[in-house]
């Protein structure tokens, strides 16, 4: 990958039960596509997918879980040197939504704690079996913290909002986080990967 | 549990410590179907880390460990079939022992650095406990109590206030340090340790203890801060770990830093060891003609292969001795003895100079040092290579106990394992981690064990411009055939401590239980926090906030041929061996995987994410139910390139 083909980079992780669309709101964003019935994305690790904001070009890494939330065995590794986190239910499923305090829990313990959590109820194209109403996930959301949106992976509502003003987001953090300029504490991606440490000093 | 296990799979792999997870990445790699399971919360087993109050929880587990054995679940037996028999797997594994917590921090939440009194109060009772060592552990051990109950309101807070909780913290911190930078200005201008030490110490008493100061309260609240290493190992920047990682791409799940400093102890103090071509010619402590030689020397041992006149009469000799006969230096000799080749003194000449020769080989690939430390903790490596086995299909399952192996009689054969919900998983082979195995099947096994250390601390050992450097230190032993104990401190930049402390990690071959192996070395680097009558050399020296030993069990040396009645596709790992790299645990999994998979490539390269395209997405529409595998193709294969630097001179 070359270094000069965009302006920034930003991790972005998805996690959620499993079922709530996930994988499908990262094709729809990357690829455009909507795959039903979609099994397990083998040999997939993230897709990639540059974006341009106000003339800056931003390049989404979008991790998926690779099914280890099935039995609750997220590798804490997954979470490290995320950017922003894409909290993710689904709104015909309550036990989906009830699961939200576990996770909250999990980004609490192994995220960093400069991370963006977006929270997402997806699956508004199914409104009429929907289990959890918007005013609640709402107010969740609120008491957490967090931005929230609704969306449709199928329908293509809200994704690319979902994700350019996350990128928005992060860029402006981004910038802040330059001019504060801690230097004691390192931010997310601070250590070297083994193919940036070959590559001579990026510091 | 709403989803239910598959039941169907080519390879069940119980344990996810480095070996098993290396073997987990590889099977599922080369297209097998691959569960992997662990009966605990947490992925690594005893190459785990843990946050402090993770740390204590498993503390906790093991001390129970010993005296609670659960009921015996009778029922998996009436599910094994006439024609088979049943190998009972271990319920709890016992490879923790003679755990020992000291705490030295301050208990108080109040306490801060601007209430020297109060802590001189706490000190006076403390210093009892140094003066007369750490090992009067009666106090020790009634507030390593306090620790647990300490602990687990923490653990516990629901998210819910919890994020608010923490906000309302920071503001409390932030205030606290003004209070203490005012307090600085006004009683005392230079806070700093150093700099105190450089003046002549003229002070009163109650400017000394001028160090930043962390509690232990502080220590639970900033818990997730710290990733304390059960192992204490580095990556050899040529080592066949870091191999792996680079060709099968799992790097990228990881991030990595340098060590930044080798140390030596010498007559009692903390030196660096000048390795490098630069360090050598920077270094204040070595005379010229003391550069000249061991420049002249690093240079022979970088190709003493082709120079055997150098050596040849000393082959058999000790590497100790021999070095004698290069004319240099007691000094230097010390330095290539322990700190370069980190071999014993027991070592013969040939061993030195091929563990001299690595080290130079190391040297420059990636820094100044030939070592490599994971950010986050060593824990990480494991699970990133359960990552890579995950995206390849493999299914994982925490929390997650298998009772017994189901071997097929006339075969002799395991074809099963049955979990605790009592139901059958069927495949081909079998890995398992030898903590899991059945005290019957490990009668005869002899197993060796490892002294550990861990410390919490206050400042490095060895303090320059910088406060955040990776050190590694060998302390030799002072009589002679014992181990050398082996140091490596860590920063907070290496995320497994927090700010205002160091992370310390102590090991060696054991001998005795951990304390006894390890205590020696931790007092003369180390002094208790809140001593009162500090003289001066003590002061130098950083303080402990708290302490951790234990013994763990090394079964790295095992023969599979010493485990009783186990099936031939039964495939048994080790736990963490003593040494500082993991070349034991990647040759451990190569060697299984080869012997199950001869004619299978061992962890090739995965597609590059980045030049994935994807095929027949609109091509067939999916039939309800089936599951679709998406093709995933590489388009351009030029991946890597970049990975290999020519940083070598």
């Amino acid at each position: 990958m070359s270094m000069e083909d965009y302006d920034f980079l930003f991790k972005i992780v998805l996690i959620g039960n499993a079922g709530v669309g996930k994988t499908c709101l990262v094709r729809r964003f990357t690829q455009g596509l909507f795959p039903p019935g979609q099994g397990a994305t083998i040999g997939v690790d993230f897709m990639i997918k540059t974006v341009e904001i106000n003339g800056e070009k931003v390049k989404l890494q979008i991790w998926d879980t690779a099914g280890q939330e099935r039995f609750r065995s997220i590798t804490q590794s997954y979470y490290r040197s995320a950017n922003a986190l894409i909290l993710t239910y689904d709104i015909t499923c309550e036990e989906s939504f009830r699961c939200l305090p576990e996770w909250l829990r999990e980004i609490e313990q192994y995220a960093s704690n400069k991370v963006i959590t977006v929270l997402v109820g997806n699956k508004i194209d199914l409104a009429e079996r929907r289990e959890v109403s918007q005013q609640r996930a709402e107010e969740f959301s609120e008491a957490q913290d967090m931005y929230y949106l609704e969306t449709s992976a199928k329908e293509s509502d809200n994704v690319e909002k979902l994700f350019l003003d996350l990128a928005c987001r992060l860029i402006s953090e981004a910038r802040q986080n330059t001019l504060v300029n801690n230097v004691s504490s390192p931010l997310p991606g601070e250590g070297k990967s083994i193919s940036y440490l070959t590559c001579c000093n990026f510091n | 549990m709403a989803d239910n296990l598959p039941t169907e799979f080519d390879v069940v792999i119980i344990g996810t410590g480095l070996p098993e997870s290396i073997l987990a990445a590889a099977c599922s790699r080369s297209g097998q179907r691959v569960l992997h399971v662990d009966s605990r919360s947490y992925y690594g087993g005893n190459w785990a880390s843990f946050s402090f109050s993770g740390l204590l929880s498993w503390l906790k587990e093991c001390q129970e460990n010993s005296d609670s054995k659960e009921e015996t679940a009778a029922a998996w037996q009436d599910l094994i079939h006439e024609t088979e028999e049943a190998i009972a797997l271990c319920r709890k594994a016992e490879t923790i022992q003679h755990t020992e917590v000291f705490c030295y921090a301050s208990q108080n939440a109040e306490d801060s650095v601007h209430e020297i009194g109060a802590l001189q109060k706490d000190a006076s009772s403390v210093s009892d406990t140094l003066t007369e060592p750490l090992h009067s552990a009666e106090m020790p051990e009634e507030r390593q109590s306090d620790i647990t109950s300490n602990e687990i309101p923490v653990e516990q807070t629901p998210r819910s206030d919890s994020k608010v909780s923490l906000e309302e913290s920071d503001t409390e911190e932030s205030l606290d340090k003004e209070k203490y930078c005012g307090e600085k200005t006004c009683v005392h201008p230079v806070s700093d340790g150093d700099m105190v030490e450089n003046k002549p110490t003229v002070e009163d008493s109650t400017s000394q203890p001028k160090r930043n100061t962390i509690t232990y309260p502080q220590m639970v609240k900033e818990s997730r801060g710290f990733n304390i290493d059960l192992v204490s190992k580095l990556l050899y920047s040529q080592g066949s770990l870091i191999d792996l990682l680079i060709k099968s791409n799992v790097s990228r799940y990881a991030e990595f830093k340098n060590v930044t400093r080798i140390l030596a102890f010498r007559e009692g103090k903390v030196e660096q060891v000048p390795c490098s071509r630069a360090d050598v010619f920077n270094s204040k402590e070595l005379t010229m003609i003391e550069k000249r030689m061991l420049m002249k020397f690093l240079t022979f041992c970088l190709d003493y292969e082709q120079h055997p006149d150098e050596y040849q009469d000393f082959q058999q000799c000790l590497f100790s001795e021999y070095l004698k006969t290069k004319k240099l230096t007691p000094n230097l000799r010390h330095f290539i003895l322990h700190s370069i080749a980190m071999t014993s003194d027991s070592s013969c000449t040939l061993d030195g100079l091929k563990a001299t020769k690595n080290f130079l080989q190391c040297l420059g690939r990636y820094g100044n040092t030939p070592f490599l430390f994971p950010l986050y903790g060593q824990g990480e490596i494991p699970q990133c290579f359960c990552r890579m086995c995950a995206v390849f299909g493999g299914i994982y399952c925490l929390r997650h106990k298998i009772q017994c192996l189901v071997v097929d009689k006339e075969s002799g054969r395991c074809k099963a394992v049955i979990d605790h919900f009592g139901q059958r998983i069927n495949a081909n082979y079998f890995i398992v981690e030898d903590s899991y195995l059945s005290k019957e099947t490990c009668s005869t096994v002899q197993y060796k064990q490892i002294s550990r250390a861990v410390l919490i601390t206050d400042q490095s050992i060895l303090k320059t411009d910088s406060d955040q450097q990776i050190s590694i230190l060998i302390v030799p032993p002072v009589e002679p055939g014992a181990c050398s104990v082996r140091v490596t401190e860590l920063c907070s930049s290496t995320m497994t401590c927090i700010k205002g402390t160091y992370l310390v990690h102590l090991s060696c071959e054991s001998s005795k239980t951990a304390r006894e192996d390890l205590e020696s070395v931790v007092k003369k680097l180390f002094t208790p926090f809140a001593e009162t009558e500090v003289d001066e050399e003590e002061l130098r020296k950083p303080r402990l906030l708290w302490a951790l030993y234990f013994n763990m069990r090394d079964s790295s040396g095992v023969s599979r041929s010493s485990y009783c009645g186990l099936p031939c596709n039964v495939y048994v790992c080790s736990g963490p061996d003593s040494g500082l790299g993991s070349e034991h645990a990647v040759k451990l999994a190569e060697t299984v995987f080869q012997e199950i998979f001869p004619s299978e490539e061992f962890c090739p390269p995965p597609p590059n994410p980045e030049d994935i395209i994807f095929d027949g997405d609109d091509k067939q529409p999916d039939v309800p139910g089936t599951s679709t595998v998406t093709v995933a193709k590489l388009e351009s294969p030029e991946e890597g390139e970049n990975l290999e630097s020519p940083l070598q001179n």
